[in-house]
């Protein structure tokens, strides 16, 4: 099945995009692993980055408890 | 492949070789809301002034931070929940990109900023509803209030004796 990236078409992911990131990380905060996204590998990374530059600039927490 | 593309977003002009940036930043929600606008155009000058050119930007506006943030000078941090969030993106030098992280670092009402490559099409995605799975989920929060509602808006206070006197009676 194709991922939310893919069916949604986003070729880049911005940092500010909260809504979609919250989706790539658990109740607690951290990010998935590609075998729950089902993310490409570059995908994967691109995620990644998004998320902790999110997490830096505080739209997205660290760790939720 | 990969150097055609890098080559598409660098573009020399007269020696200098300029690239697409995008600058977020969050500043301190202890400044007005019109000294809001001093940094913003404090950082805008500071592109204007090395020859680059913006290409999008969201204003800054109050935004609840995920987490409680310490700024300050080293004797009082102060934590705060919300910001100021805005972000620019911009075509511009390179050299550009460090004198902009000089100056906002010295900038005492700057909490945190970031400063990334990145290309020039807009990257906020286009989501039409976020799951479907979601949105049954909360149609069915809707509707089971309001069939309660209903079917306790026609009980009068008649029934309500009687149905109490049920009650009592056993």
């Amino acid at each position: 099945m194709a991922n939310i990236l893919t069916q949604n078409d986003i070729r880049h992911v911005d940092y500010k995009d909260v809504d979609l990131l919250r989706q790539f990380i658990n109740p607690h905060g951290r990010v998935m692993g590609r075998k729950k996204t089902g993310l490409t590998a570059k995908q994967q990374r691109a995620v990644e980055a998004a998320v902790k530059r999110a997490r830096f600039m505080g739209l997205l927490p660290y760790i939720q408890k | 492949m990969v150097e055609e593309a890098v080559k598409e977003m660098e573009t020399d002009t007269d020696g200098g070789v300029t690239r697409i940036y995008e600058i977020g930043y969050t500043i301190s929600p202890v400044v007005k809301e019109e000294d809001v606008e001093k940094t913003v155009g404090s950082i805008r000058s500071e592109i204007e002034k090395a020859g680059g050119s913006f290409i999008a930007e969201g204003a800054p506006s109050l935004t609840r931070l995920a987490y409680e943030m310490t700024a300050g000078e080293s004797e009082k941090r102060i934590e705060h929940d919300r910001g100021y969030f805005g972000w620019i993106k911009f075509e511009a030098d390179v050299s550009v990109a460090g004198a902009l992280e000089a100056m906002l670092k010295k900038d005492e009402s700057v909490m945190r900023f970031i400063v990334f490559r990145t290309v020039r099409e807009d990257t906020r995605a286009k989501m039409k509803a976020p799951q479907l799975r979601e949105v049954k989920r909360t149609d069915t929060i809707k509707t089971t209030p309001r069939r309660a509602e209903e079917s306790a808006g026609p009980v009068s206070e008649e029934e309500l004796e009687k149905a109490l006197q049920d009650i009592t009676k056993e």
